[in-house]
């Protein structure tokens, strides 16, 4: 008998090759964001010897719902143009460890050494640090307590489970007002709260927030506490003028209080901006030979997925000259 | 003619040699079967033949009623994998679509006899004292 209509998926079945530890790679690119899949893309088709290591594909760019700064497109579906950069980056079976923290890179001699979460060590010639950013937490009690009990970090993924609920918001800039209207979107009532004075998100944004009745916005104030014992139930806030407290009932909290640079595996490595960033030149040379930095975890300015592209692709080049020079290709 | 094209039964095939422990697959329908139990019991019947380590028990839901509640099966089709033990793994429905990846990557993970977790969410899990029900609920679509 036919079943029409009846498929069977086995996509997530492909298993990519593994990195091997015994070799030498020419350049291990540490990171899955749009920065080092355009590396990846270059240095495979400079016939690098190359290998993978990354927690995922994609990074932030599957955090945001619509692109529409991507050049070529007035705008694509976030998770559809993740995905066509996965798809182009896995056209070159390139070895992949994936769903691997990077713990440490260490340079001995000429070569990197890069540890993993389950002990694994590779080598390398040549190492492109692409491991972006992630969310800043506001480090109040609570809060690690509650993470995906109602308190969230990425309303693009989490903004549907507040439906007609009540929803704080903890920040003041451009990533903190798109939340509030991806909140507002399924008509959750938002409380806006920003730590310092004055809001920071771009004219237009606030102008849409501003003439939400569902949203109130509460400037120089602090979030202490978050409340809950299963799930966030409320908050406690402090006037940062008169220093009063106030508790406030709801039933999520979403926090957009900025990035920290993924920079654990190479602060004892490289030189680092005051913010944490890793330091490069135009070359996208850090201050260790061999050693590239791209994408949101870098000094350069500007975090967007076209500029984290173009870095990455410098980088890539970059360890290519590199290498050349040295007469080790 | 199977279900599976040829590319992705040798997918499986290749996927079943990280196999290395007994598979037992256990699948409820009934004597006149709704077109979603046969679907599942070919496409099992089918999968089961791409391992030795893997045997399929096909019962009768109503007139093997005892052992359905003994494994908690209270719909059909239902899929039940067991390993060294019962690990309480279900599909009710056809794993199909999707979803397929679910079950072939569940049979693996039974038949290595290791879920693929970090060291750190093992030892998270291993907390857990009181018998907790998971149920991941899908669309078709």
């Amino acid at each position: 008998m036919d079943f029409p209509s009846f498929s069977l998926d086995t996509s997530l079945l492909e298993e990519a090759n593994q990195p091997d530890p015994e070799i030498t790679y020419d350049l291990l690119i540490l990171g899955g964001g749009p920065a080092a899949m355009s590396a990846a893309v270059y240095a495979s088709r400079k016939m690098m010897n190359l290998a993978i290591i990354t927690k995922d594909f994609g990074g932030q760019v599957r955090e945001t719902s619509e692109v529409e700064n991507w050049l070529g497109f007035q705008s694509i579906n976030a998770k559809d143009l993740a995905d066509s950069f996965e798809e182009h980056v896995k056209s070159f079976d390139i070895p992949v460890s994936l769903g691997r923290v990077i713990t440490e890179v260490k340079k001995q001699g000429d070569t990197f050494t890069v540890w993993t979460d389950d002990g694994t060590v590779y080598s390398s010639r040549t190492v492109i640090l692409s491991t972006g950013k992630r969310h800043r937490p506001l480090n109040v009690p609570g809060e690690q307590e509650l993470v995906g009990r109602g308190l969230a970090y990425c309303a693009t993924c989490d903004a549907p489970f507040f439906r007609r609920k009540k929803v704080v918001v903890a920040g003041g800039g451009n990533s903190a007002f798109t939340t509030v209207l991806d909140l507002v979107k399924v008509e959750a009532e938002v409380i806006l709260i920003n730590f310092i004075r004055g809001w920071q998100a771009d004219g237009p944004l606030q102008e849409r927030v501003e003439q939400t009745s569902t949203v109130s916005m509460l400037d120089y104030h602090q979030i202490v506490k978050i409340e809950g014992k299963d799930k966030v139930t409320g908050v406690v806030i402090k006037n940062r003028e008169t220093e009063k407290q106030k508790k406030l009932e709801t039933d999520g909290v979403f926090v957009e209080i900025g990035l920290l640079p993924n920079n654990q595996s190479v602060k004892n490595l490289v030189e680092l901006n005051d913010q944490g960033e890793v330091i490069v030149d135009c070359s996208s040379q850090t201050s260790v030979q061999g050693l590239y930095g791209a994408g949101d975890v870098t000094t350069v300015p500007h975090k967007q997925i076209v500029i984290a592209a173009g870095e990455g692709a410098k980088a890539a080049l970059s360890a290519y000259n590199y290498l050349i020079n040295k007469s080790l290709l | 003619m199977g279900m599976l094209k040829d590319k992705d039964r040798n997918k499986v095939t290749n996927l079943f040699k990280q196999i290395d422990n007994d598979v037992t697959i256990l699948m409820f329908t009934q004597e006149t079967e709704c077109q979603h139990c046969e679907m599942t019991r070919k496409m099992l019947e089918e999968v089961s033949g791409l391992s030795d380590r893997i045997s399929l028990e096909v019962h009768d839901f109503v007139a093997e009623a005892d052992l359905a509640k003994k494994y908690g099966v209270d719909k059909i089709p239902a899929t039940v994998l067991l390993g060294d033990k019962d690990y309480g793994i279900r599909f009710y429905g056809v794993p199909a679509g999707y979803e397929f990846n679910v079950l072939i990557q569940d049979i693996r993970d039974v038949g290595k006899r290791d879920p693929g977790l970090s060291e750190a969410v093992t030892a998270e899990l291993a907390k857990i004292d009181e018998p907790v029900h998971l149920q991941v609920i899908i669309s078709p679509t």
